[in-house]
């Protein structure tokens, strides 16, 4: 449940209370002064959707981002087999995200923690940028019409362009890096992955997404996921520092 | 020696980012050769304001060894953040102990190394890039170090009153004129504001006072007023230089720690 994770995180911050709570103007309200979540999805000064506010992703798929997928759908590669089952076997002991290094992308959207998506599309800048909670990280979505870079250098969020197919934005990555981990289960992700994201912001409290992974090295064929983020209006993110307080390493120690 | 060495050493490392690195910018001013034009006017967002947007770097004001200059070529500031003040840092008496212990200890307990945040005077002279993102109502600035942002809030909410105690603190800005006046509070202890750790505590706040200058050059004049560590508040000026047609890459501290074995203190 959203509110859980939600009410959870301010159980760690005592009386933050009044860093989370700032009601932004703007947002639609029913008459007993909650957010309106199914009001319409607003729009940008271009006409375009606004994807911009706090987010929580639909809880559940942190282990296993193709939770939902039948059995044949995630059809690895030889080696890809053998990464995982290894993965699986020593219970996530070389997880990046245990040393705290990023989550990631597509990772990131099933890690329960808020998020933020910024509209910053007005003026000069073109972009879509998103603020993770969770390890303190960003990423930039290019809207201004660049083609992805042939040979980028790999990162864990990767190179992302996007564009509007009407109402969506459709969103191309590459230039990942080789050693990724797609969930807490260990779905590997290479350098040869291409990751291809669809955002509806269907109503003013739900984004749809759709994601598909291209993954030639690790996959013999693309697979898909849908998933669901819920908006957490009159927040903000606080500050994640996982560096500060590491307490998984002692405890993952394989089999 | 110029900047864009430390650019190259960046690069160095991994093959063939160029054309990452090389996207031409739509928007920016240019000469008869095609080269940015730096000293052309600031550029100004739809409301009028001056858009500080772009990504930033250091101003490189120290000189390098006769060896040349290190990877990571830091500025008078990230060393001394009081280096241009006469008679440096106004410390109360407990904090200029504090720097002398920590400077006798070789900077044993720098967060930095420990790839903890840097907090926000301290982003602004590490010798990595920063990109500054205006919207209406926010400014946020991403770091390339350790993937860090931070948000400044212009859509006039106050300063919490009793703000969660982080890194970053919690910021709010507004314009006077073509200078925007940033306030900060909700520190936590323990930040240090330069390589000498010279210390920032709870009941600091700092005001930022950012201009850009003209198209290529934004300046930065910090107030730090934090009663417990100072006897009295004291300014600073950094000057940033832009670096057009290029961005920000991975700069992750924490999956290349190299420092910590050698720093054993004394």
């Amino acid at each position: 449940m959203t509110k859980t994770l939600a009410s959870l995180m301010l159980a760690a911050a005592i009386s933050s209370a009044q860093w989370l709570e700032f009601p932004k103007p703007g947002v639609p309200r029913l008459p007993d002064g909650k957010p309106d979540l199914t009001a319409p999805a607003p729009k940008s000064a271009d006409g375009k959707p606004d994807l911009s506010g706090i987010w929580t992703t639909k809880p559940g798929y942190t282990g296993n981002i193709a939770k939902d997928l039948k059995p044949g759908e995630v059809s690895f590669t030889p080696w890809a087999a053998e990464l995982y089952k290894h993965r699986q076997d020593t219970q996530g002991k070389d997880d990046p995200q245990a040393y705290c290094v990023l989550s990631g992308v597509p990772r990131e959207h099933v890690v329960p923690y808020p998020f933020k998506i910024l509209n910053a599309t007005s003026g000069r800048t073109n972009i879509l940028v998103i603020l993770y909670e969770a390890l303190h990280s960003y990423r930039q979505i290019y809207l201004d019409g660049r083609k992805l870079p042939k040979n980028p250098n790999p990162t864990w969020m990767g190179y992302s362009v996007g564009r509007w197919e009407g109402d969506t934005l459709v969103v191309d990555s590459s230039g990942f890096v080789e050693n990724n981990w797609l969930d807490n289960g260990g779905h590997p992700g290479t350098e040869s992955m291409k990751l291809t994201e669809r955002f509806r912001r269907r109503d003013y409290g739900h984004i749809d997404l759709q994601f598909t992974i291209e993954d030639p090295k690790a996959y013999t064929k693309p697979w898909t996921v849908n998933l669901e983020f819920t908006a957490t209006p009159d927040t903000d993110l606080i500050e994640y520092v996982c560096d500060e307080n590491e307490k998984d390493l002692k405890h993952l120690v394989g089999k | 020696m110029r900047p864009w060495l430390i650019l190259g050493a960046l690069v160095a490392a991994s093959p063939t980012p160029a054309q990452w690195l090389n996207y031409p910018a739509a928007g920016i001013p240019r000469l008869p050769n095609g080269k940015p034009n730096l000293a052309a006017p600031a550029p100004r967002t739809n409301d009028g304001k001056p858009d500080l947007s772009g990504v930033w770097d250091v101003l490189h004001n120290r000189p390098c060894p006769p060896e040349g200059c290190a990877d990571m070529w830091i500025p008078q500031e990230f060393l001394d953040i009081g280096w241009g003040l006469k008679g440096g840092l106004p410390y109360q008496p407990w904090a200029a102990e504090t720097v002398k212990k920590r400077m006798a200890e070789n900077r044993l307990s720098d967060p930095n190394w420990k790839c903890l945040p840097t907090g926000i005077v301290r982003m602004y002279t590490t010798p990595l890039y920063r990109k500054i993102i205006q919207t209406s109502g926010l400014v946020l600035i991403l770091n390339e170090r350790e993937a860090m942002y931070r948000q400044i809030f212009t859509d006039g909410r106050p300063l919490p009153e009793d703000p969660q105690p982080s890194w970053t603190g919690y910021s709010t800005g507004k314009w006077q004129g073509d200078t925007l006046v940033v306030q900060t509070s909700g520190f936590r202890d323990g930040i240090w504001l330069d390589a000498n750790g010279s210390p920032l505590t709870e009941s600091a706040n700092i005001t930022e006072r950012l201009r850009r200058v003209n198209f290529g050059t934004l300046e930065i004049e910090i107030t730090v007023n934090d009663p417990k560590a100072y006897t009295r508040p004291w300014t600073v000026k950094l000057t940033q230089l832009l670096k057009p047609d290029t961005d920000l890459l991975d700069y992750y501290c924490i999956e290349n720690e190299k420092d910590g074995p050698h720093l054993s203190g004394n």
